[in-house]
C-alpha cells in the first residue's frame, strides 16, 4: 500500500479537536509529513480548517453545507470514501470519539478497509498496518494486522501527543457532496445541551478522577468526594451501588455498564472493586484505594493504599492536595 | 414495529483471562459466554419497545460459532423475543466486526426490519463498528451513542438522546434505521424458569454464513497480552488521616509522578 493519509477533522468548541490533533500527529509519523491530506466538513468549515495547517498540514479537502452541522458519521462517511477514493489513499485516519468510530465502521463496508477502533498504537508493517488496542475493558491488548488495500483506524482519546502548533498554511480543495442517499439527511438533531460538568473536565476526558462507592453512605456524603476531585482538579465518577441508589445520575458510572475510563490517576473512595467495576477502570495508569477493609479486593488492583476511614482520611487528604498545589 | 436486536456472546466478565497458545488470541477453553452488558440492554431496550407499542416484533440475530451463539439466542428468547435466526459460522471461527456485520445483514436483510438494535459495543473486543457498518450494508442510516428511545407513532419519528462529546443531543429520526445503544440498564429483566425451559424448544432459523468471508475477516489476530499481574496496593501506615494525607501526596508526587 501506498498513498496518502486521510486524516478527517472534527471540531470541538468551533476548532480542531484535541482528538483530530493526535491523529495528525500518528498520521504524520506513519506516513510522513508530506502524505497527510486533512479533511473537515461542516456549514463553515474554511476557518477550523486551518487549524491542519498550525499542524503541518499542507493541504485539507472541505466539504461546505448548512446540513453538516450535526449530522450523524453515516453523511460524512459517504464523502470521505469518495475523497478517499479520488486522492489514492491507503489509509484514513481519524481521532477517538462517536464521530471517529461511526465513520471508520462505514468506511469498512464503503471503502472495503480493513478497520480498527480505540488503537493505542498504529505501526506500518511491509504493505500493511499494525495496530495495538485495550480489549476486555483494558484487561488485556490485542495486536491486529490489517490486510488489505485500504486501512481506516480510529485513534483511543489521549495515546499520542498533539503536533506542536506552528504557524504552517494548508491549501484548501472543496469536495462535492453529491452521492448521500437522500435519506441519510431525513433525520434531525433538535438541539444539543452542553452537560454541566461545573469546572472540572468531564469523565472521559479527565487525566485524574475521583470516584466514590456506597462507603460514601449518602448522597449528600458525596460532597467529600466532589472536593477532593476539585482539589486535584479532576472529574468525579461513581460505583454503580451509587447510581442505584440514586445518589448520583448514571453517567457518572464508572464499569462495565457504565464509562470507560483511564485516568493518570484513579481514586477510588469506599468502592470494593467488583470485577464490574474494574472492568472501567482497571487501565488507569495509577490507582489509590481509600478503603476501611483491608481485604477488600480493590487493594488487589491499586498501586497505593490507605486503610482507613474515608470520613477522616478524604477530608484531610483534600486539604494536604490544596496545600501542596498552594491553593 | 419489526424489531431486530443484534447481539453477540461474550465471555463472562468473571472471566479470568488467559492467552491461548498460539499467543494471538483468548484462550476460550472453560470460558462462559453470555449475553451481557450493551447487549442485555438492547435486548431490554426492544422488549420495552415492543410492550410500549402493541403489535410489535423483536427477532433475535447473532452471527457465531456453536454452541454460544445458540445459547445467547435462547437466552433472548427466554427473556421475551419472538424470534431468533442464527447466522452459524464453523466452530473456533471469530469473525472481525466487519465480518460479524456481513454475516448479520444476510439474516436482518431476509426478515422484516424497521428498526435494527446493536449495544454500543461488545465487552470483549469493544469495537464498536458492527452497528455502522450492518447500516452501511442495509442502505439505511445509523444513530450511536442512543439514551432514552422512544417511537413517536403520531409523527412516525423516533425520539431519542445522544450522548456524545458535544454533550447530551436531542434526535429524531424515520424508520428504517439501525440505532447503537448507550442506554445500560442497571437492572434488565431475567428469564423466568418456565421461559427458560420453553425457550429450549423455541425454532432458530439457521441462516449459512456468505462462504467468500475470510474466517477472521481483514483484520487478523497476531497477538493476545496480558498485562503483568498487579503485586497488589502498597499500604500507607499512618497513625493519623494527617500523616495518611502527607504520605499519600509525597509518594504521588515523587515515586508515580501523577501529582498535578
Ligand atoms: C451485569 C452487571 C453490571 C454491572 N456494572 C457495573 C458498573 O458498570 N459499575 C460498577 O461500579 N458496578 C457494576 N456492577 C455492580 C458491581 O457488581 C458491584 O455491586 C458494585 O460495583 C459495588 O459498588 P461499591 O463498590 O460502591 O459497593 P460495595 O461493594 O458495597 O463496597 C463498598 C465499599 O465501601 C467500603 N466502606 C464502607 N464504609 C467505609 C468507610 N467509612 N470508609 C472507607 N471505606 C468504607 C467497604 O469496605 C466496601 O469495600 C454491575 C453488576 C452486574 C451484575
Amino acid at each position: 500500500m501506498t498513498g496518502p493519509t486521510l486524516v478527517v477533522g472534527e471540531l470541538h468548541d468551533g476548532a480542531l479537536s484535541d482528538a483530530t490533533k493526535e491523529a495528525v500527529s500518528v498520521a504524520q509519523s506513519v506516513s510522513g509529513k508530506e502524505n497527510v491530506v486533512g479533511f473537515l466538513a461542516g456549514s463553515s468549515p474554511r476557518g477550523p480548517a486551518a487549524g491542519f495547517g498550525r499542524c503541518g498540514v499542507a493541504r485539507a479537502l472541505v466539504a461546505e453545507d448548512p446540513r453538516l452541522d450535526g449530522v450523524a458519521g453515516a453523511v460524512v462517511a459517504h464523502l470521505v470514501a469518495s475523497a478517499a477514493d479520488s486522492l489514492g489513499a491507503e489509509l484514513v485516519l481519524v481521532g477517538g470519539s462517536t464521530f471517529g468510530r461511526d465513520l471508520i465502521a462505514r468506511l469498512g463496508i464503503r471503502w472495503n478497509a480493513a478497520v480498527a477502533t480505540g488503537v493505542t498504537s498504529l505501526t506500518r508493517t511491509g504493505a500493511s498496518f499494525e495496530v495495538r488496542r485495550p480489549v476486555f475493558g483494558g484487561r488485556a491488548t490485542e495486536t491486529r494486522q490489517l490486510e488489505g488495500a485500504h486501512a481506516a483506524v480510529a485513534l483511543r482519546p489521549h495515546a499520542s501527543a498533539a503536533p506542536p502548533d506552528s504557524p504552517g498554511e494548508v491549501a484548501l480543495t472543496p469536495v462535492p457532496l453529491d452521492g448521500v442517499p437522500a435519506s441519510f439527511w431525513a433525520a434531525k438533531r433538535l438541539s444539543v445541551e452542553v452537560v454541566s460538568r461545573g469546572a472540572g473536565p468531564s469523565l472521559t476526558d479527565a487525566s485524574i478522577i475521583v470516584s466514590g462507592g456506597r462507603g460514601v453512605r449518602a448522597a449528600e456524603n458525596f460532597r467529600l468526594i466532589d472536593e477532593l476531585a476539585a482539589s486535584l482538579g479532576g472529574a468525579v465518577g461513581a460505583s454503580r451501588a451509587v447510581t442505584d441508589a440514586g445518589w448520583r445520575p448514571e453517567s457518572y458510572q464508572v464499569g462495565q455498564t457504565g464509562k470507560q475510563v483511564s485516568p493518570q490517576l484513579y481514586v477510588a473512595v469506599g468502592i470494593s472493586g467488583a470485577v464490574q467495576h474494574l472492568m472501567g477502570m482497571i487501565s488507569s495508569r495509577v490507582i489509590v484505594a481509600i478503603n476501611s477493609d483491608s481485604t477488600a479486593p480493590i487493594f488487589k488492583v491499586a498501586d497505593y493504599g490507605i486503610v482507613g476511614d474515608l470520613f477522616q482520611v478524604v477530608p484531610a487528604l483534600t486539604q494536604e492536595v490544596k496545600r501542596a498545589r498552594g491553593q | 414495529m419489526e424489531i431486530v436486536v443484534c447481539v453477540k456472546p461474550v465471555p463472562d466478565a468473571e472471566t479470568r483471562l488467559r492467552t491461548a497458545a498460539d499467543g494471538s488470541t483468548l484462550d476460550i477453553e472453560a470460558v462462559k459466554f453470555v449475553l451481557t452488558g450493551y447487549d442485555e440492554s438492547a435486548v431490554e431496550q426492544a422488549l420495552l419497545l415492543k410492550e410500549a407499542n402493541p403489535g410489535s416484533k423483536v427477532h433475535v440475530v447473532s452471527a457465531g460459532p456453536p454452541p454460544r451463539t445458540e445459547e445467547v439466542l435462547r437466552a433472548s428468547l427466554a427473556l421475551g423475543c419472538d424470534l431468533a435466526t442464527w447466522v452459524e459460522m464453523p466452530p473456533g471461527v471469530a469473525p472481525d466486526p466487519v465480518s460479524a456485520a456481513r454475516a448479520l445483514a444476510r439474516a436482518v436483510a431476509a426478515v422484516p426490519h424497521e428498526l435494527v438494535l446493536c449495544g454500543k459495543n461488545a465487552g470483549d473486543d469493544e469495537a464498536g463498528v458492527v452497528a455502522g457498518a450492518l447500516a452501511e450494508l442495509l442502505g439505511v442510516p445509523d444513530y450511536s451513542a442512543v439514551l432514552d428511545l422512544r417511537w413517536d407513532a403520531a409523527a412516525s419519528r423516533l425520539r431519542f438522546q445522544r450522548s456524545t462529546e458535544a454533550g447530551v443531543e436531542k434526535w429524531e429520526a424515520p424508520l428504517p434505521c439501525v440505532v447503537a445503544l448507550q442506554q445500560a440498564w442497571n437492572d434488565p429483566r431475567t428469564a423466568k424458569l418456565p421461559a427458560i425451559l420453553k425457550s429450549r424448544r423455541l425454532p432458530i432459523a439457521k441462516v449459512p454464513p456468505e462462504a467468500a468471508i475470510p474466517a477472521t475477516g481483514t483484520t487478523r489476530p497476531t497477538k493476545f497480552e496480558l498485562p503483568p499481574p498487579r503485586t497488589g496496593a502498597k499500604l500507607i501506615e499512618f497513625k493519623t488521616p494527617e500523616e495518611a494525607a502527607q504520605k499519600l501526596v509525597k509518594v504521588l508526587k515523587e515515586d508515580a509522578k501523577v501529582f498535578p
